[in-house]
């Protein structure tokens, strides 16, 4: 049985609260990376590392406070490498990271739905399926730290949460001063207010969010998924990979134990997402009219649950989780993530 | 009313396929000439008529017309 107050509600609540800020934000990686070289445009990225410091200097004060207990990823080398470069490719084809791709399906978009079959499909047959001995060979390798043996970290297991809380801090206070104060003292000169709280409902559920809002309340967000998540033996905040194989797992095999509180975030944001677009009537089921981009985006579903499985995360389970543990799996995951994501971004939209 | 001169349709395309198109396809018209986007991608539309007044051009208007579509006019700088 599926524990109700502990796996189901809180995982599905938190999930329907991410959808939303997800849809609102439109908070893709994918996008994020690629607009850096594509379009040269640094608006989501800015969300993505204003997320990744408020979680970092959050899950720091949390650890040093005994709420949690830290616990990044391992680092095995190869699995990162070819995981991460085999991730990033296929979200460019499936035209969404693992966050983007499920809160679009929330939105109506078939091409998304597509992709995210295949992307449980891909990540279910590399965990326990025909794929699953490829996973294991690249994870073989493993460098640990020395002495005790843990995962790695930049700073070590002892002096890594010190130097989160620091860079927490110091980063918060340069994205602060660098890019959300010139944007709030443009908005004052513009039409002499800095804050303006009239029609907020129509500025919360009609309107796209700034970047600010939108990583600000990821990064939030992330501290309780830790410890809600943490209260049913996942030790980790957010992540989507094994939510959707979880899902997939559970109507292949019947098994109730499959259900897991990732299981429930994930269903939790394409429910968020769809209310969120409805109210904002940004909802409408379409897809892409070549039937050739569907195939596409069914096999950078495939490539994306394949490479988010051989290194140990997505987008968000690595970059947005992992990054702020300093995790160096993370960090070399979420950097050959980019790679892949630019190589075949430049193949595609860059070139002529 | 302004006279269109083309109109790119870029319903049903996913990210980044409107943006790369729209960018694409500015850069090919004249100057002074008036290009009509329609969009029903959300991200798409918040984002084309950003790019397209940071590569100089004039965005005329950005109108939503239905549930999840846009109409964007742009005047090629």
């Amino acid at each position: 049985m599926v524990d109700i107050l502990v796996v189901l509600l809180p995982g599905l609540i938190l999930g329907i609260i991410f959808g939303i800020i997800l849809q609102r934000g439109r908070f893709c990686m994918n996008s994020a990376f690629r607009d850096i070289i594509v379009l040269k445009e640094f608006t989501l990225i800015k969300s993505v590392i204003l997320a990744i410091l408020i979680s970092m200097l959050g899950f720091a004060v949390m650890a040093f406070g005994n709420i949690i207990t830290l616990n990044p990823k391992p680092f095995a080398p190869v699995a990162n490498i070819v995981g991460g470069l085999i991730f990033g490719m296929g979200m460019t084809l499936a035209a969404g990271c693992a966050s983007g791709t499920t809160y679009r399906v929330g939105e109506g978009m078939m091409g998304s739905l597509v992709a995210l079959l295949g992307y449980s499909l891909g990540a279910y047959i590399t965990k326990s399926g025909a794929w699953s001995e490829a996973k294991t060979i690249l994870q073989t390798y493993k460098i640990s730290e020395v002495g005790t043996g843990a995962n790695l970290t930049v700073f070590g297991s002892e002096l890594t949460p010190i130097f989160m809380l620091i860079i927490g801090i110091v980063g918060i206070v340069v994205v602060l001063y660098f890019w959300i104060w010139p944007m709030l003292k443009s908005r004052k000169t513009a039409d002499n207010k800095m804050f303006d709280f009239s029609d907020i409902g129509k500025k919360i559920f009609k309107n796209g969010w700034s970047w600010a809002i939108t990583g600000s309340a990821i990064g939030i967000l992330a501290l309780f998924a830790y410890v809600s998540s943490a209260a049913t033996g996942r030790n980790y905040a957010l992540g989507i990979t094994s939510g959707w194989a979880g899902w997939l797992k559970y109507w292949i095999t019947g098994l109730d134990s499959a259900l897991s509180w990732e299981v429930f975030l994930v269903v939790g944001i394409v429910i968020g997402a769809f209310i969120s677009s409805m109210i904002a009537g940004e909802f409408k089921l379409r897809s892409p009219k070549d039937g050739k981009r569907i195939l596409i985006q069914f096999i950078g579903g495939l490539a994306m649950g394949f490479g988010a499985v051989v290194a140990m995360g997505c987008n968000i389970g690595n970059t947005l989780s992992g990054v702020p543990l300093l995790s160096v799996g993370s960090l070399v995951s979420t950097a050959f993530i980019i790679l892949g994501a630019w190589f075949l971004a430049y193949l595609l939209f860059m070139r002529k | 009313m302004v006279d269109v001169n083309d109109i790119l349709d870029c319903r049903g395309e996913v990210c980044p396929y409107p943006d790369v198109k729209s960018k694409r396809k500015v850069k090919k018209m004249g100057s002074g000439e008036v290009l009509k986007i329609l969009i029903d991608y959300p991200l798409s539309a918040e984002r084309i008529p950003e790019t397209l007044k940071s590569m100089g051009n004039e965005v005329l208007s950005v109108e939503k017309v239905g549930n999840s579509e846009w109409e964007i006019l742009v005047k090629i700088k």
